[in-house]
């Protein structure tokens, strides 16, 4: 009962983490476990928010790199089209 | 052995009389095992009562219940009828021989009983027949004894897992903390240098004998050649995918493969001795100081100065890429080095496969000129379907296994609590 409990969250924990590597938002994550491990999101994002209060520095860190890399890649993508722009131009001068 | 002198009183004749015999050994005093079973009658508890003192039995170390149980087993009749009748004549002869009332002199008595052939050779036949039912006796006793050895062993050994005390093989309960302190003794030591009798030391664990750990760094060699087999096999379908997106420059794409590597901890092509080095994250599940050193990288990104000591390992890629690139940050290349300093952040990089492959290739084309984009990583920040379902089928199928990044686990309270507010009433549930 207590044990099955225990493990299971302990098991949706650790793919949590695994997830982390990937460097995952918690809704991605929720996705991925429910169609990999068929585990409810709400289960999920629960076990995520306890973590977060558990690691609240980590998952601080965590959030900003990602908003880091995010405004990153919208940059990288902005300036992506720029270029691509900038070569139609070149070409049909 | 044979106690013969006693046995005189066993037999029906009336030589008895004449022997001035101690031990009054009579068939009807005893229990009756047996009317033929004469042997059975007698009881060596008294026949040897007497004679503890004396070596009358150098090889033969018989207890009252050893001869108890060889006064119960019978031999053949024959042999006990022989023995009995030629007990007596052997009695007479060790009557005869005073300095040979031991019973181990049976052999020595045998010798000198010269007087009759036929006693000597009925006095061997005793012997010899009478060791047998000994010997086997014995064999059953020692069988029993051993029996019961085994059994409070065995309870010893429970008793042991309770008390932590290592006389035999004890289960041990290899906890996060402790596998955490294990990999930190490994990894000092170096993992192919590290000895189990060092990696003790260095752990100042009691409770923990050599062959625990022995065993268990067995399992965390191979479970580590897993990893490294895992990331080969994710290097080498990240390195074909990343030629097909390089294939705008294939010499980029080679340099590509080179810095998108490097940053990654434990890359297969990296050589061998960057091993070690790189082993380090590896112990880190939960280590404190690598978390704080990781905190520290992730506030700030942009870190062009080469990455942190504990980073060293990857520098001759890594440096050399991004010194031609003149890389600032306002550069577009800006993940790359948010990338490599990264990645010495997770502690974990040498152990999961899916690190690696979680990076697309991105062309190179992206904007930024092939020499520049060595560096680049050109990192997909959102990892393939593949990767994740990979790791997450690992973790599934070896839940055992420790956690990438150790995170402080959720208060199982608070969870289920939560759980419950949300109408999932127990955990697991029966369907997704």
């Amino acid at each position: 009962m207590d044990d099955s409990s225990a493990s299971y969250i302990h098991l949706v924990h650790h793919l949590i983490e695994e997830c982390l590597v990937f460097n995952m938002s918690k809704e991605e994550c929720m996705e991925a476990l429910s169609k990999h491990a068929n585990i409810k999101p709400v289960i999920t994002s629960t076990v995520w928010k306890e973590l977060e209060k558990e690691n609240k520095e980590f998952f601080e860190a965590y959030a900003r790199k990602n908003a880091e890399r995010a405004t990153v890649m919208e940059t990288r993508e902005r300036i992506e089209k720029m270029l691509a722009n900038s070569t139609t131009i070149r070409d049909t001068k | 052995m044979l106690a013969v002198s006693p046995l005189r009183n066993t037999s029906k004749d009336e030589n008895q009389g004449e022997m001035a015999s101690t031990f009054a050994i009579d068939t009807h005093e005893f229990p009756d095992f047996s009317d033929t079973n004469l042997l059975d009658s007698i009881d060596f508890d008294d026949l040897f009562a007497g004679i503890n003192d004396s070596d009358v039995l150098p090889d033969l170390e018989m207890d009252p219940e050893i001869l108890a149980e060889f006064s119960a087993g019978g031999g053949d009749q024959e042999s006990e009828m022989k023995a009995s009748a030629s007990v007596e004549k052997v009695e007479e002869n060790n009557f005869k021989k005073e300095e040979e009332d031991r019973v181990s002199s049976c052999g020595s008595g045998a010798a000198s009983a010269s007087a009759s052939g036929s006693n000597f050779s009925k006095e061997e036949e005793i012997v010899s027949k009478r060791e047998e039912p000994v010997s086997a006796s014995l064999k059953t006793l020692a069988k029993d004894g051993d029996k019961g050895r085994s059994k409070s062993s065995t309870q010893t050994k429970n008793n042991n897992n309770n008390n932590n005390q290592g006389k035999r093989k004890m289960k041990v309960d290899w906890t996060p903390e402790l596998h955490r302190r294990f990999v930190q003794a490994v990894e000092q030591l170096g993992v192919d240098k590290a000895v189990p009798s060092r990696i003790l030391e260095l752990m100042g664990i009691d409770c923990l004998t050599r062959h625990n750990i022995a065993s268990h760094l067995q399992k965390y060699r191979s479970h580590r050649k897993h990893l490294l087999a895992r990331e080969a096999e994710a290097a080498s379908w990240s390195h074909r995918r990343q030629m097909y997106g390089g294939a705008t420059v294939p010499s980029g794409g080679k340099r590509d493969m080179n810095p998108w590597i490097a940053p990654t901890m434990g890359f297969p092509p990296m050589t061998p001795p960057m091993h070690p080095p790189h082993f380090r994250p590896l112990h880190v599940w939960g280590h404190p100081s690598m978390d704080q050193s990781l905190m520290h990288m992730w506030p700030k990104p942009v870190a062009h100065s080469p990455p942190p000591s504990w980073a060293q390992p990857r520098p001759p890629h890594w440096h050399h890429q991004q010194v031609p690139n003149g890389l600032t940050p306002g550069t577009p290349c800006l993940p790359q080095p948010l990338v490599t300093t990264r990645f010495p952040a997770p502690p974990v990089p040498g152990i999961p496969s899916h690190h690696h492959a979680m990076y697309k290739v991105e062309p190179p084309g992206i904007g930024v000129p092939t020499g520049q984009s060595g560096p680049h990583p050109l990192i997909d920040f959102h990892p393939s379907i593949e990767s994740i379902d990979a790791a997450i089928g690992d973790v599934l199928s070896k839940p055992w296994q420790p956690l990438p990044l150790g995170l402080k686990p959720p208060s199982l309270d608070s969870v289920m609590g939560e759980l419950q507010r949300q109408g999932v009433p127990k955990i697991p549930p029966s369907c997704a």
